[in-house]
């Protein structure tokens, strides 16, 4: 009993950590995702595509200050 | 004899004290590990998937397209626009800041919230009756 439980809470770690890792890995992806779409909708509007790209580099922005702070908080926490 | 029954029991309330403790972290850590990714992914998709990015583009182009009917030069409609995203930009500023764990008042609450909601879901699975019962016992 008490062996499955010790098993079943490193496989529930072991899953949660995945599960981040998988999360933290797709999040570029997703950034680079929302970006493209961001862009063609104002080149659709007629924007040329030197300032489409200059408004959605905010994407970037955000997802690198995002990411600092979370690299902040795990290292401060240490 | 009653020495050794004491120290018995002792023991065996220890070790049943360290199974609870076991169990009781088992399933803490499987409705983290349920609810925890559900709330990142949303709160990351609600910004940066392809269609909160079309809607926000969606928004920023309507915006720039009235502009430039209405007569406004190219570069003014575009910093004009610019301007229209950083409402975007705020948005992502609290999203930083939940992310990055800005201590305060905030983040006390976040937690409040968090630890309710797994007592909520302990509460489902009756763990919280055996706890109520054991405070009961002492």
């Amino acid at each position: 009993m008490k062996l499955r439980s010790i098993i079943s809470i490193i496989l529930q770690a072991t899953r949660l950590l995945l599960i981040l890792l998988v999360l933290w890995l797709s999040f570029d992806w997703k950034v680079r995702k929302a970006r493209k779409a961001f862009e063609k909708e104002l080149l659709e509007a007629g924007m040329a595509k030197k300032d489409a790209k200059k408004l959605s580099a905010w994407f970037s922005k955000l997802e690198k200050e995002i990411k600092q702070a979370v690299k902040t908080t795990i290292f401060a926490q240490r | 004899m009653a020495e050794k029954e004491r120290e018995c029991c002792s023991e065996k309330r220890k070790e049943k004290e360290e199974k609870e403790d076991i169990e009781e972290l088992r399933e803490v850590l499987s409705v983290v590990s349920k609810e925890v990714p559900a709330l990142i992914k949303g709160i990351i998709g609600s910004i940066f998937s392809e269609e909160a990015g079309r809607d926000m583009g969606r928004a920023a182009a309507a915006f720039y397209k009235e502009l430039k009917e209405a007569g406004l030069p190219e570069d003014v409609a575009v910093r004009m626009t610019e301007g229209y995203i950083s409402a975007f930009t705020s948005l992502g500023e609290v999203l930083k800041q939940a992310v990055g764990g800005k201590k305060g008042v905030e983040s006390k609450e976040l937690e409040k919230e968090i630890s309710r909601r797994i007592k909520e879901k302990l509460v489902e699975k009756g763990l919280a009756e055996k706890e109520e019962g054991e405070n009961e016992e002492d």
